[in-house]
């Protein structure tokens, strides 16, 4: 007779990684993170090759772009139904950055080609070890970089089109307790690293109907970043050590595809203002797989629901002139959540967003810019449910993203 | 000076920034938990891993309780404390990587406490640190509650009460003068027999009217003075890992064995299954004329068999099970029985003084399909369940935390209070080696 006394239940790692709509970052450009985040309409700079790449015509020399932006993302918890205390994420600032570069590829051409280097995915929520959620989350990082190289086509006055290639790279590091304990009573914990990568592409027209008048429609594709060898390790009581191997794992986070509509009007010779409608395909975040190497009991492949709906972000911001040194924006956004009820997870509790944003532009010399602009999102406090790991709390986050750049055209 | 200024405004505007979610404050509602005392067994004495010990003492849920109402006007709590961890009077249970009689090589078991003995003064009475408010008597039964003197035969009760040679029980839970009470009884008048395989020897199931008045009586004396309360009720013996750990279809034969076994029992309805698949164990059973017969399916092994003699002594093949480790199906339907019975004395009394009853026997249902609370996993599966401790009936500090919630949710409901919840990730479960 065999007394199995050990049979630990499957571990559900893979329900501590989300990317939530606040790993969605709307920093690609400071001019535009400066009016709300909108900016398929107007090429303000190179950074339109994210934004619009059929904007990067308008340029008519090599123009150059790099921006800095840190977030200070800053989470809080209390639990629910009742409760009488309350958790707090730890200070932590997550750098991105900005470069690209383009123009046309010789004088005069319709012809434009650029590149750039972009970080649209990133963040992180790091917990204290010992919070009551430590089971499902301690600390998360998640870290993307998008390479695109562009080409745009000017066909008129009016129209111009543009096109670029994705190539992704990102990396995810999550750590988290294990409910099993030690004879000192310290909890197991585990540790989960992985780099992954994927393709896509982002696409654009920008059109001119009349000289006040920008449209923009653009689309961007869902990229899935594949996590071909990430690995998985454990720190558990010796007794159990064997249920928890050293492991290699796949996964695939799907990035959702962006479709953005544009409209930007110069309302006289100091106001310019700007919109955008982004749809936002979350639902492909359906359900989350994690494939580990070596199965055990404790250890099993897993396939957890997400269910995610796809949102509509509306982005608004204005542009003034000052003066020819000196331009001013001033923005807002509101971005809701793709996440359901009784899905909202403490790794990144993610709720209807409020986004405000402001900026300064000033040129000391006629060709060179130097930005800085800075971004406020609040959280609508949310009281939901995580319910596969049997968790509830009201949330709300808020994070505070200054950043600096530079831009030069020649 | 304008600059350090706008610096300060800009500092405080940054604070102002982060989230500013107000935890909701307690409320005590209609209840007075100025004076709390917990009624019952060892499940509210902090029993655990098959003996009472201080540690388990500072974890039990009455201990939980107290701190949530002491947010809203609770009193002091007295705990009748032991001296020590080793465990009263028996050690307690601890987990062990050993190598048992016939085993090959070392594996996770259930052993006697190898820590240092700290029991002396364990039984010296302590009823001058009194009045308590945690009066759990691990083994006492509802229909102990009226007897004078009961703490002559249960050491538990001599050691904390004030007058063990003459006082009642129910005399000693209201020497508190209690404002609020929770009450856990009756799981005795019915485990005991349980646990004991149903024999004679043991404890046998409680009369169901002398349950019944005993019952009334407590519930009315508690509530004299106008005190509220919370009543549990009892689980079933089939959501306890004590009974359900060991299956009755658990015997695993190599061919030799199950060959040799088909052999001796030629000629009766005993059959050993020769392809490794496990068999039916072998019992004791006075009932049939040759006083043994293959245990059947619904029936129960305890977990308090030794295993070692089944592994290397033939227990449960060539030597019938000792009834005392085993349940039939007529005792298992007295169990239950006795358990429905029980539970509808406790509903009816409780609808009678207006009390509200926490469903345990329905909470164990749904703790044996599997609950999650914060990202930990329960179940009623021994040992890697973590709400039940090493003796398969008492539960971990974890395991009584949720116990605590049940109780809280049906306070906060009955009384329109707002006690917080427990958080039972910062409570113990299972250690392990």
């Amino acid at each position: 007779m065999k007394k199995q006394l050990l049979l630990m239940g499957s571990l559900l790692l893979s329900s501590a990684v989300t990317f939530g709509a606040g790993y969605q970052l709307n920093l690609q450009g400071l001019r535009q993170l400066a009016m709300g985040g909108s900016g398929t309409a107007i090429p303000w700079d190179a950074a339109t090759i994210f934004y619009n790449p059929g904007g990067l015509t308008e340029f008519r020399h090599l123009t150059l772009y790099a921006s800095g932006q840190f977030i200070m993302p800053s989470a809080q918890y209390v639990p629910t139904p009742t409760g009488n205390f309350d958790a707090r994420t730890k200070d932590k600032t997550y750098p991105t950055f900005n470069i690209y570069a383009g123009g046309p590829i010789v004088d005069k051409s319709k012809l434009s080609i650029g590149i750039g280097v972009y970080t649209p995915f990133g963040s992180g929520t790091k917990w204290d070890d010992n919070w009551t959620g430590r089971y499902i989350i301690q600390e998360i990082k998640l870290q993307s970089i998008f390479f695109q190289p562009t080409v745009s086509y000017k066909f008129n006055d009016i129209v111009s089109v543009g096109a670029g290639f994705i190539y992704a790279v990102g990396s995810v590091h999550l750590d988290k307790a294990i409910p099993l304990q030690n004879t000192a009573g310290a909890d197991g914990h585990a540790q989960l690293k992985g780099d992954g990568h994927g393709v896509g592409f982002n696409i654009g027209v920008h059109v001119m109907p009349t000289e006040k008048m920008h449209l923009g429609l653009t689309y961007r594709s869902q990229v899935n970043m594949k996590v071909k060898r990430g690995y998985a390790s454990f720190d558990v009581p010796s007794s159990v050590a064997s249920s928890f191997p050293y492991t290699a794992f796949s996964s695939t986070l799907p990035l959702p595809q962006v479709l953005s509509l544009g409209v930007g009007f110069n309302v006289s010779e100091r106001v310019t203002l700007q919109a955008d409608i982004n749809f936002v395909g979350w639902k492909a975040y359906d359900t989350l797989s994690f494939d580990y190497q070596d199965n055990t009991a404790a250890l099993e492949d897993t396939h957890t629901p997400r269910r995610y709906k796809n949102t509509l972000a509306v982005r608004a911001g204005m542009h003034y002139k000052f003066s020819d040194k000196v331009q001013g924006m001033l923005g807002a956004a509101w971005d809701p959540s793709p996440v359901r009820d009784g899905f909202v997870s403490p790794d990144l509790p993610d709720a209807n967003r409020g986004v405000f944003t402001a900026g300064l532009s000033y040129k000391p010399a006629p060709k060179l810019s130097i930005m800085a602009a800075v971004e406020y999102v609040r959280t609508i406090a949310r009281k939901s449910s995580f319910d596969a790991e049997g968790f509830q709390g009201k949330y709300q986050t808020t994070a505070f993203t200054p950043g600096i750049g530079l831009a030069y055209n020649f | 000076m304008k600059k350090l200024y706008i610096i300060g405004l800009l500092a405080i505007g940054f604070a102002s920034c982060k989230p500013q979610l107000e935890p909701s404050k307690p409320q005590q509602g209609e209840a007075d938990f100025s004076r709390y005392v917990a009624v019952g067994n060892s499940l509210t004495a902090g029993f655990a891993d098959g003996s009472l010990y201080r540690y388990g003492q500072e974890h039990s849920y009455p201990s939980m309780l107290a701190k949530q109402f002491a947010q809203v006007g609770g009193g002091d709590f007295v705990q009748p404390l032991l001296p020590g961890n080793y465990g009263y009077p028996n050690a307690k249970m601890m987990l062990a990587v050993r190598r048992g009689f016939c085993d090959a090589e070392a594996s996770l078991k259930v052993i006697p406490f190898e820590g240092a003995l700290d029991t002396p003064g364990s039984s010296t009475n302590i009823s001058y640190q009194g009045p308590f408010n945690n009066t759990g008597v691990p083994g006492i039964r509802c229909i102990d509650y009226l007897v004078p003197g009961y703490a002559m035969y249960n050491p538990y009760a001599k050691r904390f009460f004030y007058n063990p040679t003459g006082a009642r029980p129910l005399d000693e839970v209201l020497r508190i003068n209690p404002t609020f009470f929770t009450l856990w009884i009756g799981s005795n008048d019915v485990l005991s027999y349980a646990t004991g395989g149903g024999e004679s020897s043991s404890t046998g199931i409680s009369d169901l009217n002398l349950f019944s008045y005993s019952y009334d009586s407590v519930v009315r004396a508690l509530g004299r003075n106008g005190a509220k309360g919370v009543i549990l009720n009892i689980p079933d013996v089939a959501s306890i890992p004590f009974f359900t750990t060991i299956p009755a279809k658990g015997l695993t034969l190599t061919k030799n064995d199950a060959d040799q076994l088909n052999a001796k029992y030629n000629g009766t309805d005993m059959r050993f299954n020769t392809d490794g698949s496990p068999s039916y164990f072998v019992i004791q059973d006075s009932s049939v004329p040759r006083g043994y017969r293959q245990i059947k399916a619904g029936e129960m092994v305890l977990l308090s068999v030794p295993l070692d003699s089944i592994k290397c002594n033939k227990w449960g093949s060539a030597v019938p099970l000792p009834a005392k480790y085993v349940l039939t199906a007529n005792e298992v339907s007295k169990i239950k029985t006795a358990v429905a019975s029980f539970n509808q004395v406790i509903a009816q009394t409780a609808a009678a003084y207006n009390l509200p009853v926490v469903d345990m026997n329905a909470y164990l249902g749904t703790l044996m399909s599997g609950i999650k609370f914060n990202g930990i996993s329960f179940n009623t599966t021994f040992v890697s369940g973590g709400a039940f401790s090493l003796d398969g009936v008492h539960l971990t500090p974890r395991g009584y935390a949720l116990v605590a919630n049940q109780i809280i949710a049906t306070i906060n409901s009955k009384y329109q209070a707002t006690l917080p919840w427990v958080d039972v990730t910062a409570y113990d479960g299972l250690k392990m080696p």
